[in-house]
């Protein structure tokens, strides 16, 4: 029984950690049609100046977070304003250019921050573990998982109940009306660029305890996400988060049970997924 | 383009004078190049044919594959394996095989991605990709004791009596694949098939209306563009001595989206001309700034997506037409 709980807040966990990349990736591609293939170098991004403000510079861990998220915008939001933009409505170019992103910002994250590891950090006061059944668990990790519940409650009200989520849905469903309507897309898709991108920053400073820092992180993330994803759906923050928990628990099992054949447990889920339900288990059509 | 008569026989005659000229310099290149040369140039073609087979399945068929070196890789590991556990290297039995497994792999994983559409399927394609890799890395049985990847891979042995190959040779040998599949793709594209493949990169929906099977075109169109990849990747064993999951994943999928975007997309001679530029970048960064190569890489693949988006190739192409145009009214 305590290896079952144990095995499945290790699932849980990760999976917050994945629900936290592949949702912002999720909206984007929901709501402005774009495949961001740089989202796992922009979560690299977000880790290595996490790294830089809380361990090298010794600020508190929140603060790491919050300028993790912000550096990670503000790329984001610079690739959106300089270059997606100009391709409107080329959704192939789109994704292209932004798998040439992935290239140029994991060679600039080796010039700047060199290619050595960088050992997992958290919070002081969420170093050491606890005791649950018995059996000693990380405080860290249940803190991500806190922290992934308060992400998806924040934003499915953002998504649901607010009237930036309801231009964002009525974009996806009617991008002509919604425009007709008078509603500035433009300046929608900044934010929601902006926004994806400054969640997987966090996430980038959240998840160093897991996944940890390094400059091989953008593909590696971004195979993650794309997973969590196929096997979610696009465009909703439910489908996200039901992805994110499946593929981490599903994983941390697989790990338990087969060590051998770790990965290969996630892409057996997407596999039958895409048998089963090619679009996803809560996926909108696209 | 030309209307009239002359202009037709005009341009049949340029494209005819290129492809001798082209020709002459492909088959005369190892009497004057260093064996560093050939080696480039080897390389050159074998990631010409490549890239050849990522356009007809992205530029010819529409559909944005991110795990094109899966197929690529299958070959290659085919080849490598059969030297590595059974010590074959009788070129007539392992290419064949190689380019079954890779045939196979491409069935495969059509069915799978091809139940997607759009986003989805490039999604699908990566993960697929990926998952190759991720088994070439942690299965023994696939790669060499104590390593990642297969090493001790020699040229092929042809088995003709008194013969043995060398790099100059292998060379030539590359060079008629090349030429055998740029003519059978050329063959392809020219076909019915191959216009209906267009059409329904253009417009599904039309297409489907007028009563083609769709899936089965661009089916088709995925595992015939496997199989060529396939090819490469086995040419490519041969040349490379070694092969690593690396030639399975995303790391080698990217380099024919790279020059069939950089060289032209939806023609065949565009990615030829991607694959020429991207081995001589390729060639001095890795001489000059072996580090800031990614970087140097992902700069010039979004400067050709943002700025030169009908690619490199064409763009020639246009102009050598203009010039010849030039030249015949002169003439004329």
């Amino acid at each position: 029984m305590d290896w079952f709980v144990i095995n499945l807040l290790n699932g849980m966990s990760y999976g917050m950690i994945l629900f936290l990349i592949a949702s912002g990736m999720s909206i984007v591609l929901g709501a402005m049609g774009i495949t961001n293939l740089a989202h796992g170098a922009i979560y690299m991004v977000g880790a290595f100046v996490g790294w830089t403000v809380a361990v090298k510079w010794g600020a508190p861990f929140w603060v790491g977070v919050l300028s993790g998220g912000l550096s990670a915008g503000l790329v984001g939001l610079a690739i959106e304003r300089g270059l997606l933009r100009r391709l409107y409505k080329k959704p192939n170019e789109q994704v292209l250019l932004t798998f040439g992103f992935v290239y140029i910002l994991s060679n600039l994250c080796l010039w700047v921050w060199g290619g050595w590891p960088r050992m997992p950090f958290t919070a002081k006061f969420l170093t050491g573990s606890t005791e649950i059944m018995g059996r000693a668990f990380p405080k860290a990790r249940l803190a991500i998982i806190l922290a992934g519940f308060i992400l998806a409650i924040a934003l499915w009200w953002l998504q649901d109940k607010t009237r930036m989520g309801a231009i964002v849905r009525a974009g996806m469903d009617d991008k002509e009306t919604a425009m007709g309507l008078g509603i500035n897309l433009e300046l929608t898709f900044a934010v929601i660029f902006f926004v994806s991108s400054f969640i997987a920053g966090a996430a980038g400073v959240i998840g160093a305890q897991l996944l940890g820092v390094r400059t091989d992180l953008g593909l590696e993330v971004l195979l993650l996400a794309l997973i969590v994803i196929i096997v979610g759906g696009v465009g909703s923050i439910q489908g996200a988060l039901l992805g994110g928990i499946l593929i981490g628990v599903i994983d941390a099992f697989g790990r338990a049970v087969f060590p051998q054949l770790a990965m290969f447990t996630m892409y057996l889920t997407m596999i039958v997924i895409l048998i089963v339900r090619p679009t996803g288990l809560l996926g909108r059509k696209i | 383009m030309g209307t009239g008569g002359t202009q037709t026989k005009q341009r049949r005659w340029f494209v005819n004078s290129v492809v001798v000229v082209g020709a002459f310099i492909l088959v005369a290149n190892p009497l004057y190049l260093s064996s560093y040369g050939e080696g480039l140039m080897t390389r050159f073609l074998i990631f010409a044919l490549f890239a050849m087979s990522y356009d007809i399945v992205f530029g010819y068929a529409g559909l944005l594959s991110l795990g094109h070196a899966a197929f690529f890789g299958a070959g290659g590991y085919t080849v490598a394996l059969l030297k590595l556990h059974f010590g074959v290297d009788l070129f007539w039995i392992s290419a064949p095989f190689g380019l079954l497994v890779a045939v196979l792999t491409a069935a495969l994983f059509g069915i799978i991605a091809l139940r997607a559409s759009g986003i989805y399927f490039l999604l699908v394609t990566f993960a697929l990709g990926q998952m190759l890799f991720s088994l070439a890395w942690n299965v023994k049985w696939l790669n060499s004791k104590g390593m990642q990847g297969i090493t001790g891979i020699t040229l092929p042995d042809l088995a003709i009596p008194g013969f043995t190959l060398d790099s100059t040779w292998y060379y030539y040998m590359v060079l008629i694949f090349f030429v055998i599949s740029g003519m059978l793709l050329y063959r392809l594209v020219h076909s019915p098939y191959g216009l209906a493949l267009m059409g329904i990169r253009e417009d599904v929906s039309r297409m489907e209306a007028v009563g083609y099977n769709t899936w089965l075109y661009k089916y088709i169109a995925f595992v015939i563009s496997g199989a060529f990849a396939g090819i490469a990747g086995i040419l490519f064993t041969y040349y490379n001595f070694f092969v690593s999951p690396n030639h399975l994943g995303i790391a080698t999928s990217f380099l024919p989206m790279v020059m069939t975007i950089m060289g032209g997309l939806g023609t065949l001679f565009g990615p030829v001309i991607g694959a020429a530029v991207f081995i001589f970048v390729e060639n001095y960064a890795s001489i000059f700034a072996p580090q800031r190569w990614p970087l140097i890489l992902g700069g010039l693949f979004v400067i050709s997506i943002m700025f030169a988006r009908d690619g490199i190739g064409v763009y020639l192409w246009r102009l050598l037409n203009k010039v010849t145009q030039g030249y015949g009214s002169i003439k004329n």
